[in-house]
């Protein structure tokens, strides 16, 4: 085996000991291995890691150009979701600490390796400490031991991250771009319904919400973070020829960073990946496959009935992608398909589900509904500089073959600067085209609160320790 | 005749003196290299671990071939580089397949013993010496250069 590639793992052995910053962002990285485990026989008891990323960003949408349809009046100049910026949903502009994380791993007891743990708490300003009824403080999003005793079988239980999208896979410090691709925000980032029917909460104007308080975020929990707490056996095989291969399997209860089984049910997860080494090019770089499933359902109540009688749903997921890092260059694609509890939010702020099921045509209920999309993100390493040129296109088809069957896309175009592979700022402008498409009777009130998304512009700094 | 007892006494004696005193290298220890370096990793940092195997690498880099001996002593947390499963056991097994030695003190391995309850697995490539510093001080006084990453 070629110095290069036992290079590259020691390299890698560094990064996980340091807390996966020594390199750089968006390489073709296991995460399953790194969030998972520790080096073996070149861990410490207790490491100290975390993430700070904080910035600016400016939504050029305007606003909801009448008052909305006569059933469900609003005022002019009113507001939806994906006009405002997240998570509080209130204003158009500002600064915002996106993250501010701190966690420990280690081994423990450093002489024995089977037991390895990872705990993460995050204190940004985040869907994961928003909801309708406010903040909260710090919450933990992660706490796990992995327990590594049998060949080829390690055993990881607690909350983590579940085997999926890579894009929701990855770290704080690895993210190229401010915000999620449009596929992975709308179909991954779950926003679980509220115990009984929740009316609607129609556009707001930013008088509204910022005055009264109202927010347009109408779901009690936090979103899921693409986390769960549940068992999970994993691990990557050395195939040779520079090729590894990396299986999960996890059974979650579907909570997302919520303790507790929800509706009493458990979802299942699947994950198989396999990469090519390419460290003749750079001791990160790879060439990665990988294919994943997740199962399970939820409850929902979608009667308007003043009772609470939810009944559950399915919500099943599933994507393949490739990621290909090579410096200078780097190719990501994936795609995503979506059966069931389909967000409806982004033209109807709490319209997660909440539809009388005896609606005529299903509309605006997400809960039978598909979608599907995927992105293809590049970006150039340009040599001898620390700068960095990225571009990412994504598209999502939410409701599809609904009469309210939704298209949004994005293209978001980058530049970011690596101060070191600790440290980058991030340079991004989005150009966004939201609309209902199946349609022109069922997608009239939605294309009124879609019409004006518009564009925008952030930049943020980015640092682990 | 008393002369030549005492002549095969002498010369018994310093032979022993001479073996007690100086550990006699064996066979696969004796070095006609012109630079000889120790380095000693005893550290719990595993960062540690990953410098003093650069540093083995870029010694055996800067010379000719055959030219430099390098000895990598691991005791304390430090004999975790030499474990079975250590991350860094196939770059172990590269550069020792390039002529690093490898130590691996007994007096620390019998420690972790009593700790795990087990004795741990080490590297095929290790080679246990009866004690890490005492290893470090025999090469010394035998010219290799010490470093400590």
């Amino acid at each position: 085996m070629g110095d290069k590639k036992l290079f590259k793992r020691t390299l890698i052995g560094a990064a996980l000991a340091l807390g996966f910053a020594a390199t750089n962002p968006a390489s073709a990285y296991d995460w399953l291995m790194i969030q998972g485990t520790e080096p073996a026989a070149a861990s410490v008891p207790a490491h100290v890691f975390g993430f700070v990323q904080a910035g600016f960003m400016k939504d050029y949408s305007s606003a909801n150009p009448n008052a909305g349809p006569a059933a469900a009046p609003s005022l002019p100049n009113s507001y939806v979701p994906p006009k405002m910026l997240g998570p509080n949903l209130n204003a158009q502009s500002g600064f915002n600490v996106s993250h501010a994380q701190v966690g420990v791993r280690g081994t423990g007891f450093p002489l024995d390796d089977h037991i390895n743990y990872f705990v993460l708490m995050e204190a940004g300003n985040t869907g994961l400490n928003n909801t309708s009824t406010g903040k909260s403080g710090p919450v933990l999003t992660d706490a796990s031991v992995t327990l590594n005793y049998i060949k080829g079988a390690r055993v990881r239980v607690g909350l983590f991250k579940t085997p999926g999208s890579d894009e929701a896979m990855q770290s704080t410090i690895a993210t190229t771009y401010m915000d999620f691709s449009e596929v992975t925000n709308q179909l991954l980032l779950e926003r679980y319904p509220n115990a009984v029917y929740t009316n609607n909460i129609l556009p707001q104007t930013q008088a509204q919400l910022q005055a009264s308080g109202l927010p347009l975020n109408g779901f009690t929990k936090p979103v899921g973070g693409f986390r769960d707490s549940g068992i999970q056996v994993f691990n990557s095989f050395d195939m040779g020829k520079d090729w590894s291969l990396t299986y999960a399997a996890m059974v979650g209860q579907g909570s997302g960073i919520e303790l507790g089984n929800l509706d009493g049910k458990y979802d299942t997860y699947l994950y198989l990946a396999t990469e090519k080494n390419l460290a003749s090019t750079g001791p990160e770089d790879g060439l990665k496959f990988y294919v994943w499933s997740q199962s399970g359902k939820r409850l929902a109540d979608i009667t308007n009935d003043g009772v609470a009688n939810p009944q559950l749903y399915k919500r099943d997921r599933s994507g393949l992608g490739v990621h290909y890092l090579a410096k200078p260059y780097r190719v990501s694609f994936e795609y995503i398909t979506a059966d069931g509890m389909i967000f409806e939010g982004p033209d109807k702020p709490s319209y997660y589900f909440a539809v009388p099921a005896n609606a005529a045509n299903v509309v605006n209920n997400g809960v039978t509904q598909k979608g599907n999309g995927w992105y293809l993100d590049g970006g150039w390493y340009i040599p001898g500089t620390k700068w960095e040129l990225d571009a990412r296109y994504d598209t999502v088809a939410l409701n599809t073959g609904g009469v309210d069957e939704h298209k949004f896309t994005k293209t978001t175009l980058g530049v970011q600067y690596n101060f070191n592979p600790k440290a980058h700022v991030t340079l991004n402008y989005e150009l966004r085209d939201f609309k209902c498409t199946a349609s022109t009777t069922f997608c009239t009130n939605a294309n009124k609160n879609l019409t004006g998304v518009g564009n925008k512009v952030g930049m943020q700094v980015t640092t682990a320790f | 005749m008393p002369n030549l007892f005492r002549s095969i006494i002498f010369v018994m004696t310093s032979l022993f003196m001479m073996s007690v005193a100086t550990p006699a290298l064996s066979a696969d220890e004796t070095t006609f290299a012109d630079y000889k370096y120790v380095l000693q990793i005893s550290d719990m940092d595993p960062s540690k671990q990953v410098l003093v195997l650069n540093n083995a690498a870029n010694l055996l880099e800067a010379y000719p071939p055959g030219a430099v001996k390098v000895e990598i002593v691991a005791y304390g947390p430090g004999l975790r580089l030499l474990f079975a499963e250590n991350v860094n056991a196939q770059r172990v097994d590269s550069l020792s397949q390039s002529g690093v030695r490898f130590s691996a003190c007994n007096n620390t391995l019998q420690g972790m013993t009593k700790q795990l309850g087990y004795k741990p697995k080490l590297n095929p490539d290790a080679v246990v010496v009866p004690g890490g510093v005492v290893r470090i001080g025999d090469l010394e006084r035998k010219g290799y250069a010490y470093i400590r990453p």
